[in-house]
């Protein structure tokens, strides 16, 4: 019998804060033009608030039962255990699509357009795929790497001077309308897919301590601050008119002394959304109860890549599946409700057994 | 072995994937440094002077309606390797400046290559004269624009200030202006958005 080897807490939450960081590198920072630095400051800290939110009743179930929503279900609910795992593939088949697309189209544009983006996205899964067959333990391993290539990425492109920005036309007064308010939370909240991760991979971990996904969302918004400020305030218009304004943080560096860093911001987004599908893959895997197992995890990686196809080839499917408000609402289900239900069946069942 | 195969293959991933293809060797790329517009009778010419060690500029002479027609010409016809990543300044003519000013600021704010810190400045017919002369001018212009700039930190000199300026409706605002009548100087001037095309 195959026994799980349960990691460092730590470790796993800091994979999962590099997943909610990159976020920014892989989105088009969709944020309402008309709002301000300082309003979106606000907008930020109200939606990762909603993110904790998020993450509380996985933490909870964590905290009382050291399990995870999988292994709830099928310790407490076996006649629940096809749809929670059918809604959990479903929802993190669509998370990584609602993540690939983005990604497969920037690097389609910016760099190979002369690749078609679909033979990009087969390449990228199947590394996915391997990665995903090594395990959660070995996803966060990597993550270790990933965060120092970070550090180095953020150092170079938050590295240059200051005193070439351009201050003079901007302010720190908070404007904006309650539009702005509202599309703004709602991408901050897009971090929130990693309580979702959370509660469907927390059981393989050990030495947990409340203090850990708080920091990660602490650091997440640091990092959502640090670019808001160079996008939104110190690079203003400039930025605005970018194609994709997130590859400012790139063009960062031509302030400073390290200029063509840009190959180093796609080696990180490339990293990050490996990451992530690997962990999405994980999930759904684990959700199954076929942890590690190959077949199970080209039948869903065969899946991303066909609603993938269909989302390119239909823009009408594309553009329901990038609503972010259609995201939120699924993310609440799978990171909020489900653990939150889980709270209490897994407690009664115990009692139970007592 | 098979350690030794994954260590083989993540180094051949390394190599192969990360912009080793579409390579251009530093010796036959043209690294553009400067950049200037002027009037040649009835047409504009942008000239584009290369990165070179030599005591005399290398210019190569683009007549164009703008800075992005000049760049897809230069680019076809003239100077088949043209790099701009490294242009450092861009002087436009002062009788020039009302009819290229806006559009070519807004197109180099949306190219990726361009750095955003390259300097822009009008000049008058003198400086644009010394400018052709000699490299070591060049450098002397810059080094009054970071004069001027110290002294007067409202002066808008690089691309990312006058587009943003641009942006902010009709405020005017100020830019570097090089004249040269006995030696070479720098002062203020003041640029009117609504008297730009």
């Amino acid at each position: 019998m195959r026994t799980e080897v349960r990691f460092s807490s730590k470790r796993f939450l800091l994979a999962l804060m590099l997943c909610a960081c990159s976020v920014i590198l892989l989105l088009d920072d969709d944020l309402d033009r008309q709002t301000s630095f300082t309003f979106n400051l606000i907008c930020l800290a109200v939606g990762l608030g909603i993110c904790f939110l998020l993450f509380l009743p996985s933490i909870l179930l964590k905290i009382r039962t050291d399990s995870d929503v999988p292994t709830l279900v099928r310790c407490c609910t076996p006649r629940l255990h096809l749809p929670v795992a059918i809604f959990y593939a479903m929802y993190f088949v669509y998370t990584a699509v609602f993540f690939l697309l983005p990604y497969t189209d920037m690097f389609h544009i910016k760099y190979f357009p002369d690749v078609t983006p679909c033979l990009i996205t087969t390449l990228m899964l199947l590394g996915c795929a391997y990665a995903a067959s090594k395990g959660v333990n070995v996803i966060s391993r990597f993550g270790i790497f990933l965060f120092l290539f970070a550090l180095l990425t953020n150092f170079l492109m938050f590295g240059g001077s200051i005193a070439e920005l351009d201050f003079r036309h901007y302010h720190f007064t908070p404007e904006g309308s309650a539009g702005g308010f509202l599309q703004n939370t709602l991408y901050f909240v897009t971090p929130a897919f990693i309580a979702a991760v959370y509660a469907c991979c927390s059981g393989t971990t050990r030495n947990f301590r409340f203090r850990q996904p708080l920091l990660a969302l602490v650091f997440t918004g640091a990092k959502y601050a640090a670019v808001l400020f160079f996008i939104w305030f110190a690079l203003g218009d400039y930025a605005m008119r970018q194609e994709y304004r997130t590859f400012v943080l790139s063009r960062v560096a031509h302030f400073g002394v390290f200029a063509g860093i840009e190959s180093f911001y796609l080696a990180l987004a490339t990293m990050s959304v490996f990451m992530i599908v690997s962990l999405f893959l994980c999930c759904m895997t684990r959700c199954a109860g076929s942890g590690g197992s190959w077949k199970s995890i080209l039948l869903f990686t065969a899946i991303i890549l066909a609603l993938y196809v269909t989302a390119t080839y239909l823009p009408a499917v594309k553009e329901v599946l990038m609503q972010p408000a259609l995201m939120l609402f699924f993310t609440f289900v799978a990171a909020a409700v489900v653990p939150f239900v889980y709270l209490f069946v897994g407690r009664k069942s115990n009692a139970k057994k007592a | 072995m098979r350690r030794k195969l994954s260590i083989l293959f993540t180094v051949l991933l390394a190599v192969l994937c990360t912009g080793c293809d579409h390579a251009r060797q530093i010796e036959t790329a043209a690294i553009i440094e400067n950049v200037t517009v002027d009037r040649r009778g009835e047409e504009l010419v942008y000239t584009f002077y290369r990165l070179t060690s030599d005591e005399k500029p290398w210019g190569t002479e683009v007549p164009a309606a703008s800075f992005e027609e000049a760049c897809r010409l230069a680019n076809e016809r003239y100077i088949p390797h043209l790099s701009l990543a490294m242009l450092e300044l861009l002087m436009l003519s002062e009788d020039v400046y009302t009819e290229v000013m806006r559009g070519d600021v807004d197109y180099i704010s949306t190219q990726p290559s361009f750095s955003p810190i390259a300097y822009v400045t009008l000049c008058d017919e003198g400086a644009m004269k010394q400018f052709r002369q000699a490299n070591r001018v060049q450098r002397l212009m810059e080094e009054q624009i970071i004069l001027l700039k110290k002294n007067n930190p409202a002066v808008n000199i690089n691309y990312l200030s006058v587009c943003n300026s641009l942006a902010h409706g009709n405020e005017k605002f100020l830019v570097p202006f090089l004249s040269s009548e006995k030696e070479l100087k720098v002062n203020d001037f003041e640029i009117d958005p609504a008297k730009l095309k």
